[in-house]
């Protein structure tokens, strides 16, 4: 339900870091709009921004865009895409690369999109009571906050194992649930189950293969007729001719790079 | 025997058609029914074998080394052999040549030689020197009646480079007197008579640069040098040598004990008494023996060596042997060895080339023609070889039996050669490597060769001192000859003084002229000074010993050894109760220790002869200022190998505390090291500092505290840490979830770290990627690892099936926790069995980062890899012993190397057999993708990992271009100019790049141990930091790098000096001005650029530049775009 057509063009917009900054990045903008909205962006209130510098940060888009309205959230991310984030329970978080990255504005309402789209000229990141932090005070501050007390660490891990333990459970119980037979009589064969099974591995597999050729081979007859033996003499031969056509192509190339002038 | 045609080989046969084999053929089909081409191939694979074709594959095998081996001995061969057309077109020549010559007028008057009349008349100088040209004697030229090519080019074995065709005239014998063998007489006229064939042949027109030339200081017996007009020159040149009919003397006129040339015409001193005949001067005999015995000893080469192929290609190999070793040795001698093997059945013409070449290899080593000697004289008419060992260093008599062919080789060169020769079978017997090239293709040059070169400023100053103290007896042997004299003298003198320091002292004279035939001899040498030399290849074992022990006072040896050594020598009383004569030099450090023979030296020079140390010039330690930190130092001043030992022992000292670590789930079973630091090779080691002033605390851990001053930052100094893997004893009960298993290895941490705290009360704080621990003032950094964190980052499902993928992740881990212990367990060995690897890989790594190359460019593991393949691939030469001289090496590898074809293997321990090796070899073949492959044996499934990523292509070819104007510089300062300080090699350039961006000086770390700073020097504390972890591995400009990079990579590449370097350059990528299309995902630093109503894309480059310096806010001092 758009209130207004709104073109599908980007349209670009300097972004600077402060006022008089001289040579801004331009970025460039439009509403986010696809098939099935995801609920943390919104139809009509989501502004897709691509080209955001490395350095700007959350509250600093917030600022730039303050002409606009009250931006609800923004969400940065490395590439534009459709595909909705999947979480990964992650005990260490991922680390932060400083690259050029997309943005998905939302805000509280949908005449301040376009308002938004329609600006001419955006704030700067940086304001009076919000400033981007960049060099030396950037890498002091990660320095120190990534020193930690004992006490704050233990209860981390506490709290991370607890959670995975608790998930776990949950995945075997799961499992269990799968021996059952259903409603047409089908059981899953799981990896504890009481039905007997092999992991489903490419080890194994491959473990499986080879025991079977090992077999064939074994019914095999070898030095018996007399063409095998014939053709394990030539089968010499033709090592040592391969050997000295290798070697040939060895000195073809050594020749072609002219290394056969010793002066 | 079968003749075997060396020249024949299988491919002659493979256009042959042949009836294929039934079974072959279906063996074909059943491996290639697919591809045509490849089955014409197989085919031919499959086809019967002639028995030509038997015979060769299987002598191959017995006859020569390898079958490449044998195939690049063909190429070879091939390559230096005189080119037919060359040949026919000198013959020609030669022809007029000779009919000019032998149309030269008679002439009787009788010349007074020591007037300029014959002078005057020829219009040419006569080519002997002053001393010479005051002694009387009468003069008739003669007519000669023949002449003759002789020497390589006669006998068929010479060789295509610089070629120079002997032409051999014979002077009649009426010439000479019986009087004139003495006082240089003979020579004297043997000079005249080159003067009347130069001022004939000055008249030829088909000759150019007619010159007398003289060689290995041989200045009493001159040639006549010139090249034939026209193209022919470009390929040859001529050179006249003069011989005399062997019926002028009785040999044994010159046998070793006669005196030939008297004290007193030598020393102008008319006083004594003129019929005493004087001591015996066998230099001067053997100088006339050469020219008598010529013809004797041609005719007998004459006699074997045309006739066998494979003689003359063994002379060739032989040659070109030599000649890449420089060794004085003359093709003519080789010849005649051969003749004396041959004649004792060592060797025979039915051998292949490769089988004389070997057997003349391991005769020589094996010879001692030092007291030995041999001789191809058969009978007793001749003098005895002990007497020939009396007067001569080296003893190979002649046909003749009177004349030493190697009277002019020193004891120097004769080891040298024989060194030389147990090398080349080593390397022969080395199946692990293609022995081809550094035999026979390698030049080894004295920089190569040699870990110290000795050298002298003032050769004519040299001279005199030394012979104002040398022998009458010496003096009278090598007559005017006096270079040759000082040469034994100096080489005798060092030999005694560094004893079993050295493997060898080598003699290294350049004293060659060639002049014009109308200057004098004497007009020609201002100005040429000769160059003399020594080099040495030092002992590792023993070159470094400060104290040189002599005999116990008591005994009468003492007396000779203070004799010997002077005020150096002093009483001492060692631990084992023994009191002797003892000399002790400098040498705390172990880099002064390396220079104990340049000390040696200086001092001997300096009491023997009375020659100052600026008068000597050494090159071995140019660059150990680089070694040095300048910051700080401790007692005395600190090398790297310092730093790199407080350490290893801190190092020793925590393993052992970790062992013994009680209360741990699962016990401390291996501790490795994996930062440089532990192979010796950080150029920049930590070091024990002072504990931080009032610092802000956190758990155990300093904080940055927030302080400015003028409006900079300031920085706690940096520190970094030492780190290290730690692995657990078994268990199966590691979670198998990624995220888990590294939850579960963050507790461990915490609790290794607390029971250490606990157990030893020392600082540690634990991260959930690792722990720090403050040990002896040192921050090590202990990670643990478990294969099965790898084995869970490879895993991946794929149709319900577990696949196990290498990915970028577990790549990176697997060489991090795995590979990189392992190897660096290996170079540490490695600096144990040399001692100067480690210095070596730190100038590497420091030349490396100077010229902005450090890492990720040019990573630091790959720069220990090739330092440690010079070590462990010397051929062909010996592993360098001082780190200057190592580096010379790495970087002539760096140059020389095939890094597009070849590749580096590296075995620390002979883990690899051949086979492995030629695997590998094939296996990179194939795939080309790096443009440098170094292979460890310690690789595993995946090779070469450590220059999987870098360096590029660009950034190899940089490097090289590099490192070869960085060798000619240092071949330019140390082998001509005499410079003492060649660290300009360490200064960059900063043309060529796009930005360069400034940093504050304050800000960067090791600021101080820049190349150019000047050292500050500043006294580390008695007792280091203890109680609190320093801020560690806070390094502002890597984290600067690290956000450039990631955030820039797509545009450009940022280069800088890790040690120090106040300036990060900036090179665009070359598609930065082009148009871009934008697109959703790729609109990365574009601005609309519109023009001509049309609206295009391209790179905000100026809002880029804005950026580096937004990014660096606080560190960038000023940013200059070129």
């Amino acid at each position: 339900m758009k209130a207004t057509k709104r073109t599908q063009d980007f349209k670009a917009i300097e972004l600077k870091l402060t006022k008089d900054s001289s040579a801004p990045h331009t970025i460039y903008l439009k509403e986010h709009v696809v098939r099935e909205h995801t609920q943390d962006r919104p139809q009509g209130r989501t502004l897709l921004v691509v080209n955001i510098p490395p350095y700007a940060d959350e509250k600093g888009i917030i600022n730039a865009f303050k002409d606009a309205g009250h931006v609800q959230s923004v969400q940065l991310c490395l590439k534009p895409s459709t595909a909705e984030v999947k979480t990964v329970h992650r005990f260490l978080p991922e680390a932060n690369t400083t690259t050029f990255r997309a943005a998905y504005i939302v805000f509280k309402k949908v005449a301040e999109l376009d308002k938004a789209l329609k600006l001419d000229e955006l704030r700067p990141l940086n304001s009076d009571d919000h400033k981007v932090k960049v060099g030396i005070n950037k890498w002091v501050q990660e320095y120190n906050d990534s020193v930690l007390v004992p006490a704050i660490l233990k209860k981390n891990i506490e709290t991370f194992m607890s959670k995975f333990d608790a998930d776990s459970q949950k995945a075997e119980e799961k499992e269990k649930e799968l021996e059952q037979e259903d409603d047409e009589g089908w059981v899953t064969v799981t990896k504890k189950g009481k039905v007997q099974s092999f992991a489903r591995t490419e080890k194994v597999e491959n473990k499986i293969l080879k025991k079977e050729e090992k077999n064939k081979k074994r019914k095999e007859l070898k030095n018996f007729y007399t063409f095998q033996i014939r053709e394990s003499k030539m089968k010499n031969i033709v090592a040592l001719r391969q050997k000295f056509e290798e070697d040939k192509k060895k000195i073809a190339q050594i020749k072609q790079s002219r290394r056969f002038k010793p002066f | 025997m079968v003749k075997r045609n060396i020249k024949s080989s299988i491919s002659e046969d493979i256009g042959v058609t042949q009836t294929v084999n039934e079974n072959g053929k279906r063996a074909a089909e059943d491996d290639h029914s697919k591809d045509g081409p490849k089955r014409v191939r197989t085919k031919s694979l499959y086809r019967q074998p002639t028995v030509n074709e038997l015979n060769r594959l299987q002598e191959t095998e017995s006859l020569f080394n390898s079958n490449l081996f044998r195939l690049q001995v063909d190429e070879i061969i091939q390559e230096v052999k005189v080119k037919e057309k060359t040949e026919k077109k000198f013959q020609q020549f030669f022809t007029d040549l000779k009919t000019h010559l032998l149309a030269i007028p008679k002439d009787d008057t009788e010349y007074d030689l020591s007037t300029n009349t014959l002078a005057k008349k020829l219009k040419v100088k006569i080519p002997v020197n002053e001393q010479l040209m005051t002694t009387k004697c009468v003069f008739q030229f003669h007519k000669f009646s023949d002449v003759e090519i002789k020497g390589s080019y006669g006998l068929g074995c010479s060789i295509n480079s610089k070629l120079r065709v002997d032409v051999q005239i014979t002077v009649p014998s009426e010439t000479y007197t019986k009087n004139d063998s003495v006082n240089y007489k003979y020579h004297k006229k043997r000079a005249a008579y080159l003067a009347c064939i130069a001022s004939h042949l000055a008249k030829l027109q088909t000759i150019e640069d007619l010159q007398y030339s003289y060689i290995n200081s041989c200045e009493t017996k001159p040639v006549l040098d010139f090249k034939p007009v026209g193209k022919l020159g470009n390929h040859l040149s001529v050179r006249i040598h003069l011989t005399c009919e062997s019926d002028a003397y009785k040999l044994h006129r010159f046998s070793p004990e006669r005196n030939n040339l008297r004290e007193a015409w030598l020393l102008n001193d008319n006083t004594e008494n003129n019929s005493d005949v004087g001591p015996p001067t066998p230099y001067y005999n053997s100088s006339v023996l050469a020219d008598l015995t010529a013809s004797v000893n041609q005719e007998f080469l004459n006699e074997f060596l045309p006739k066998s192929e494979n003689l003359k290609q063994a002379v060739v190999l032989l040659k070109i042997w030599l000649r890449q070793r420089n060794l004085k040795v003359s093709g003519y001698v080789v010849c005649l060895l051969l003749a004396y093997y041959v004649q004792n059945k060592r060797i025979n013409n039915i051998m292949s080339s490769y089988q004389i070449v070997r057997n003349i290899w391991i005769a020589l080593k094996a010879s001692e023609l030092d007291t030995k000697g041999i001789s191809l004289h058969k009978g007793d008419s001749a003098p005895s070889i002990e007497e020939f060992h009396k007067h001569f260093p080296v003893v190979f008599i002649d046909k003749t039996g009177y004349y030493n062919l190697l009277w002019q080789m020193d004891l120097g060169t004769y080891s040298a050669l024989k060194r030389e020769c147990a090398l080349a079978v080593e390397m022969l017997d080395n199946g692990k490597i293609n022995s081809f090239l550094p035999l026979f293709m390698m030049p080894l040059k004295p920089l190569m060769k040699f870990d110290h070169l000795l050298r002298f400023k003032n050769i004519s100053q040299i001279k005199d001192s030394v012979l104002a103290k040398a022998s009458k007896e010496s003096k009278v042997n090598y007559g005017v000859e006096q270079l040759s004299l000082v040469v034994d003298i100096l080489y005798n003198l060092l030999a005694k003084g560094l004893g079993n320091r050295v493997d060898l002292i080598q003699p290294i004279v350049e004293d060659d002229l060639s002049w014009s035939i109308k200057k004098s001899l004497d007009k020609a040498k201002i100005g040429v000074e000769p160059k003399l030399s020594f080099g040495l290849i030092l002992n590792p074992e023993n070159s470094m010993n400060v104290v040189e022990k002599g005999p116990p006072a008591n005994l009468p040896e003492a007396e000779q050894f203070r004799a010997f050594w002077g005020d150096k020598s002093e009483l001492r009383r060692f631990q084992d109760g023994s009191i002797t004569e003892t000399c002790v030099w400098e040498g705390e450090a172990l880099a002064e220790r390396r220079a104990v023979t340049k000390q040696i030296v200086d001092y001997l020079m300096k009491i023997k002869y009375g020659i100052e140390s600026t008068q000597l010039y050494h090159v071995t330690d140019q660059l150990d200022s680089v070694l040095v930190r300048k910051q700080y130092r401790g007692q005395r001043l600190l090398y790297v190998e310092d730093g790199a030992l407080t350490a290893l022992q801190a190092f020793d000292e925590l393993r052992r505390d970790l062992r013994q670590l009680a209360q741990l789930p699962l016990d401390i079973s291996a501790l490795y090291g994996v930062s440089p630091i532990f192979s010796y090779s950080c150029p920049v080691p930590a070091l024990p500092r002072a504990a931080p002033h009032n610092p802000w605390k956190r758990a155990s851990t300093c904080l940055i505290k927030d302080i400015q001053r003028d409006g900079l930052a300031v920085l706690p100094e940096y520190t970094p840490v030492c780190k290290a893997i730690v692995e657990l004893g078994h268990s199966g009960k590691w979670p198998g979830e990624i995220h888990a298993f590294r939850c579960l290895k963050a507790a461990f941490h915490l609790q290794i770290a607390e029971s250490l705290t606990k157990q030893y009360s020392i600082p540690t704080q634990a991260s959930p990627t690792h722990i720090d621990v403050l040990k002896n003032g040192l921050v090590f950094r202990l990670e643990i690892a478990h294969p099965k964190e790898i084995t869970l980052l490879r895993r991946e499902k794929e149709n319900g099936v577990v696949k196990y993928r290498e990915s970028e992740e577990s790549e990176r881990l697997q060489c991090e926790t795995v590979l990189l212990p392992r190897l660096r367990g290996a170079l540490h060995g490695l600096h144990q069995k040399h001692p100067s690897f480690g210095a070596t890989a730190c100038l590497f790594k420091r030349w490396l980062s100077a010229h902005l190359l450090s890492p990720p460019h040019f990573p630091s593991t790959l720069a220990d890899l090739m330092v440690a393949a010079v070590f462990l691939h010397p051929q062909p030469a010996q592993p360098p012993t001082s780190p200057t001289v190592g580096l010379y090496r790495v970087l002539k590898l760096l140059v020389d190397f095939d890094w597009a074809r070849d590749v580096i293997v590296l075995d620390f321990n002979d883990d690899l057999t051949r086979e492995d090796i030629t695997k590998l070899e094939q296996q990179f073949s194939e795939d080309s993708q790096q443009c440098l492959r170094i292979v460890t044996a310690y690789d595993g499934p995946s090779p070469a990992p450590w220059s999987r990523l870098a360096p590029s292509a660009q950034v190899l070819a940089r490097c090289r271009a590099l490192a070869a104007s960085a060798l000619s510089y240092v071949e330019d300062s140390v082998l001509v100019d005499y410079k003492d300080n060649i660290l300009p090699m360490f200064v960059p350039s900063l043309a060529g790049y796009d930005v360069v961006i400034h940093l504050h000086s304050s800000l960067v770390p090791h600021s101080f141990e820049r190349v150019d700073s000047t050292p500050r020097l500043q006294k580390l504390p008695e007792s280091p930091v203890d109680d609190v972890i320093p801020v560690v591995e806070f390094h502002p400009v890597l984290k600067y790098l690290e956000e450039l990079r990631s955030a820039y990579s797509e545009f450009a590449l940022f280069f800088h000096d890790l040690y120090g370097g106040e300036v990060i350059a900036v090179l665009w990528k070359p598609d930065i001005k082009e148009d871009r299309e934008f697109q959703l995902t790729n609109a990365t630093a574009l601005k609309p650029i519109s023009s001509k109503g049309e609206t295009k894309y391209g790179v905000n480059v100026e809002a880029l530049v804005e950026d580096f310096r937004i990014l660096g806010d606080g560190l960038v001092k000023s940013i200059t775009v070129n």
